[in-house]
């Protein structure tokens, strides 16, 4: 018996491809061994392990087929295997330790006797708990203390090696092999590791909890924890103090699809363009405040934003009524008209947005003034005049402003305006409220007052604009309009939203939206405008169909 | 097969791209040219007579080894072929179909010199499709991180050639796009029935597989600056591929009725925004019975021949003739077996609207060809006859100027008079430190493949310049607010 096996291993050499194939063929075929020889055919085939096979596929197939013949001899060569463990290089031992790991159950007690009696050996220790590692038998669960503790060791390659095999067992093993107690003891090491100075630890680390959380085993709270964490680590939570090594943010990116609310992965980048706030101002008239912090951070009085509701939407351009930088919020005013105001208008608190685009086109004029200011807005542009007032108050200017409505029921934002401006003037049409009549009749009321109107923004319906416009031009008092164009993209690439100022046609969405209210073609804004309203009623009529 | 001669080889007729036929395809917007089956595929391969100094390469803005692939396809190794082609040019589906390879590859082509010249683009692909439908693409091998952050501005032919290049050579890789979508001019600007959207997608996941990651809705210069990226984001390098995005207009009287529109916002609303499936897309597009588009160049004819698969009655207004139409000489083909009216030499001169801003007519002034200048250019001058044609719709297809916001919000980036943004031509970097360009931002308008051999450069020498081989140099860049764009000179670097 002995012969056959001394001819068996002579012929297990990495040169000789034929001839190991051929032996290992025999070596399948030998029955009977004595626990010795079984030793000696193992030490034989386990030679292949020793050899660097990268890239040489005939080799690693032969390697894999040692396994297989290692394996059926059983917990016998157990002694042998372990063993070897000790001084394996890394490679080598992934090999003895999957056919370990064959073993089953069998196996864990004597892997846990060598790794008691190699406490102190570190490297012996990695190998045997890599070994662990590999186990797909619930008797594992016996070395996940001892896992735990080689993870707060004091050799840092022992520490990440200890928290790799904890991810690993959690996959290996399954979610329902936990109790809760030791959950929490794996969650509380791997969390803690997260701040490990060594970004090997720290990448394990991520991969267990990532692992982890894959398999549903963080408690929300936990699960809380992580992501908050994992944020930090990509830096996507506004803290600018992401991790500095590449492999602890890329482990991160990867698991973190396993920890977000909608299961996708995102960056640093992702706003989530949802509906925090919804408020109903007046009929039809909502005020929302939407979840886009880089939006929020960058925006400046009279820029504009473009919503796309959803999927199937269109881009639609609208004013900003404000937002907070450091809530990360932005607030809009949409007032139902056409079906895109209406679908978002059907859209509730925690519901998100296709896209949110901004901040787009360029900011309002903003300097100091020898006269008074006055901000005029109309139905939904009230909401739009509220930045640019607050930045003309802030350049040390009076501010005036004027609310114009058709009845007392649709007025809006006065509220709001009061806290901004020195002294707000209500206009409605039919005298419900305030002055009767239009915006025009406030501005009258001012001059009368015998003050200097230097600057005048008017934001609102066309018709209003221009009649603002046409009547401070013969006044020569500066007076801005916000054009609310129809547009596309809102970068200046499609056009649509061209408009004639002063005799040249400019971009709404780039160099405006604030023009001269003196030089804009109202007639032609207006006409513009009504460019789709066929098309817009068939949107609506096909509404919910 | 392989022992043919090279007389034996030019003997072999042209294999022409099988189309959907005219009457049909006007219906619809499915891809026009069938492609090749794998036999034709392999006899239009064997005309390549495999010279020892293959023009073709060197007619290939990003070098592509064509006669390599060629082979490859006439031995039937359509995988090793399509394999080949990538190893120089990752988006061979959509440049086998978008090319000008008729200026390019196949200009040079020396069988050309006789018959028609190898359907090279028809060849790429083929190999592009064949790989594609037959699942043999294996994703690259991404070498060890080099640690280094790059920020890609624009996910266009030019921003995803940048971000393939530089996340091949290990850096993590950042594409910044405005739109919610990614693909650039591909998907805005380019008809479903030359460039379907599955290649594109497709594309777009390969680089995301590869690490690449897309962040959309994002305006780089308004939410994030140039000075932003670098400093609080920490990118160590930046490529701006925001292409040309700003129609040019005629400046004629009436060009802001209703009813006129850029071949921007024709398109964009289209295919973009998905247009002619409203209402069930809710982004409205006006056109009426009779339209008109000004222009012949590539765009045109792709608004001329959308115009028509939406159902009106199309007409191309061009001040020179069909000689002198910019378009690819297969484009012009194309659209001339759609049934669409051609007005050359007819300059408009006038837009006239109705009471209500609505297009009514279109006035041309006649023109005529000079005699060839000292530059041998024939100019379109003037006959003083003037006609009108009632209209409904108007599209301007007259090119673009380069997108000004990341120039308006960072100044210093430095421009021309034109808008485009001035770069050394060897290396593509910008006057600001640790920020390259390349595409239509810094040609002001060309074609796919252009821009990618830009991007290709570029993005060669960023990974240089990361890893510390070159170091920031501006002397080159000229100063000269006329200077003109980078004009690419028929060699890849």
């Amino acid at each position: 018996m002995t012969e056959q096996i001394k001819s068996i291993i002579k012929d297990i050499r990495i040169d000789q491809v034929t001839e190991a194939t051929r032996a290992l063929e025999a070596a399948a075929r030998l029955t009977g061994l004595d626990d010795a020889s079984k030793t000696e055919l193992a030490a034989g085939l386990a030679a292949l392990f020793y050899h660097d096979l990268h890239g040489k596929t005939g080799l690693i197939r032969l390697a894999s087929q040692a396994e297989d013949i290692i394996a059926s001899l059983g917990t016998a060569v157990l002694p042998f295997l372990i063993g070897e463990l000790a001084l394996a290089d890394a490679e080598s031992a992934a090999h003895f330790g999957r056919v370990i790991a064959r073993s089953k159950a069998a196996a864990v007690k004597p892997v846990m006797d060598a790794i008691n009696s190699h406490r102190g050996d570190d490297y012996a220790m990695m190998n045997l708990i890599a070994t662990i590692s590999c186990f797909k038998d619930p008797a594992a669960l016996e070395a996940i203390p001892e896992i735990l503790v080689a993870s707060k060791g004091k050799n840092e390659r022992l520490r990440a090696e200890a928290l790799y095999a904890a991810g690993r067992l959690v996959r290996n093993l399954g979610s329902d092999r936990f109790d809760d107690t030791l959950r929490l003891k794996m969650f509380d090491t791997c969390f803690e590791a997260l701040k490990d100075k060594n970004p090997l630890v720290r990448r394990n680390a991520v991969a267990s909890l990532g692992k982890i959380a894959e398999k549903g085993m963080l408690t929300p709270d936990q699960e809380r924890k992580v992501r908050d964490k994992f944020k930090g680590l990509l830096g996507i939570d506004g803290a600018h103090n992401w991790d500095n090594a590449y492999i602890v943010r890329q482990q991160a990116q990867q698991f973190f699809k396993f920890l977000k609310e909608d299961g996708k992965a995102h960056n640093r980048y992702h706003q989530t363009f949802r509906i925090l706030e919804k408020r109903e101002l007046c009929p039809d008239t909502y005020y929302y405040s939407i979840d886009a912090p880089l939006i929020a951070h960058k925006l400046v009085a009279g820029q504009f934003i473009i919503i796309r509701a959803n999927e199937h939407g269109e881009r639609i351009p609208l004013s900003i009524a404000g937002w907070d930088a450091e809530k990360g919020t932005i607030n809009v005013i949409i007032m139902s008209a056409g079906r895109s105001s209406r679908e978002i208008n059907m859209m509730n608190v925690g519901d998100r947005l296709a896209d949110v685009v901004g901040p787009l086109g360029q900011h309002s004029h903003v300097k100091k003034h020898d006269g008074v200011c006055v901000v005029i807005g109309g139905g939904y542009g009230t909401g739009a005049v509220l930045p640019t007032a607050r930045a003309l108050k802030k350049a040390g200017n009076k501010v005036y402003g004027i609310v114009g409505a058709r009845n007392e029921k649709l007025l809006i934002m006065e509220d709001e305006l009061k806290q901004v401006c020195d002294e707000v003037l209500v206009t409605t049409n039919d005298g419900t409220k305030g002055i009767q009549g239009f915006v025009t009749h406030a501005m009258e009321a001012i001059m009368k007052r015998g003050e200097k109107i230097s600057h005048v923004l008017a934001i609102g319906p066309v018709p209003m604009m221009m009649a603002v416009a046409n009547m401070t031009k013969p006044l020569g008092i500066e007076t801005f309009v916000s054009l609310n164009a129809i547009m596309v993209d809102g970068t200046g690439m499609c056009g649509a939203c061209r408009v004639s100022v002063g005799g040249k046609t400019k971009f709404a969405c780039f160099h405006g939206p604030d023009f001269n209210g003196h030089e804009v073609d109202f007639d032609q804004l207006m006409k513009r405008q009504k460019m789709f309203v066929a098309k817009e009623k068939l949107a609506l009529e096909a509404m919910g169909k | 097969m392989a022992d043919l001669n090279s007389k034996e080889r030019m003997a072999i007729p042209f294999v022409h791209m099988p189309l959907n036929p005219g009457e049909k395809r006007i219906h619809n917007f499915l891809e026009v040219p069938i492609g090749y089956t794998a036999e034709q595929a392999m006899q239009e391969a064997r005309r390549c007579i495999q010279c020892k100094k293959p023009g073709c390469i060197g007619g290939c803005p990003v070098g592509i080894n064509i006669p390599a692939f060629l082979e490859l396809i006439e031995d039937g190794k359509f995988a090793e072929a399509a394999k080949k082609i990538r190893e120089t040019n990752f988006l061979p589906a959509a440049c086998g179909r978008v090319c000008p390879q008729d200026k390019q590859c196949q200009a040079v082509c020396v069988v050309g010199k006789k018959s028609d010249p190898v359907g090279i683009g028809n060849l790429e692909r083929f190999a592009a499709d064949w790989e594609r439908t037959h699942g043999t693409f294996t994703a690259p091998v991404i070498p060890a991180p080099t640690g280094k952050r790059v920020a890609v501005i624009g996910s266009g032919p030019a921003g995803l050639t940048a971000a393939y290049e530089l996340r091949m050579r290990g850096h993590e890789v950042i594409v910044f796009e405005a739109f919610h979508r990614g693909g650039g001019v591909m998907v805005y600007g380019i008809p479903r029935f030359r460039l379907p959207l599955e290649i594109i997608d497709e594309d777009i996941k390969m680089l995301e597989n590869m690490g690449v990651q897309f962040v959309y809705d994002m305006i780089i210069g308004n939410v994030l600056s140039l000075d932003d990226l670098l400093v609080t984001e920490k990118f160590d390098a930046l490529f701006i591929g925001t292409g040309a995005g700003l129609p040019k207009m005629l400046g004629i009287p009436g060009e802001n009725s209703n009813g006129v529109y850029s071949a921007n916002e024709y398109l964009t609303r289209i295919y973009l925004m998905q247009a002619n499936d409203f209402p069930r897309y809710i982004t409205p597009i006006e056109q009426g019975k009779r339209v008109g588009v000004i222009g012949a160049g590539n765009t045109a004819m792709d608004t001329l021949r959308t115009a028509k698969r939406m159902g009106s009655d199309v007409t191309c207004y061009y001040r020179r003739t069909r000689d002198e139409a910019p378009a690819r000489t297969e484009e012009v083909e194309h659209a001339e077996q759609e049934f669409l009216n051609w007005k050359w030499l007819h300059n408009p001169v006038e837009i006239i609207a109705d009471a209500n801003n609505n297009v009514k007519a279109i006035k041309c002034e006649k023109m005529k060809l000079s005699e060839p200048d000292s530059s041998g250019r024939r100019k379109p001058v003037g006959t003083g006859e003037f006609v009108t044609d009632e209209i409904d719709t108007i599209v301007f297809s007259l090119g673009c100027d380069v997108n000004p916001i990341i120039p308006a919000t960072d100044k210093e980036i430095r421009i021309n008079k034109w808008g485009i943004v001035m770069v050394d031509r060897e290396t593509n970097m910008t006057t600001k430190e640790k920020v390259f360009a390349g595409g239509d931002v810094v040609t002001g308008g060309s074609t796919v493949i252009l821009a990618m051999g830009q991007a290709k450069t570029a993005a060669l020498n960023m990974h240089k310049y990361l890893v510390g081989e070159i170091k920031w140099d501006v002397s080159k860049i000229p100063t000269d607010p006329n200077a003109p764009g980078i004009v690419w000179e028929g060699k890849n670097k």
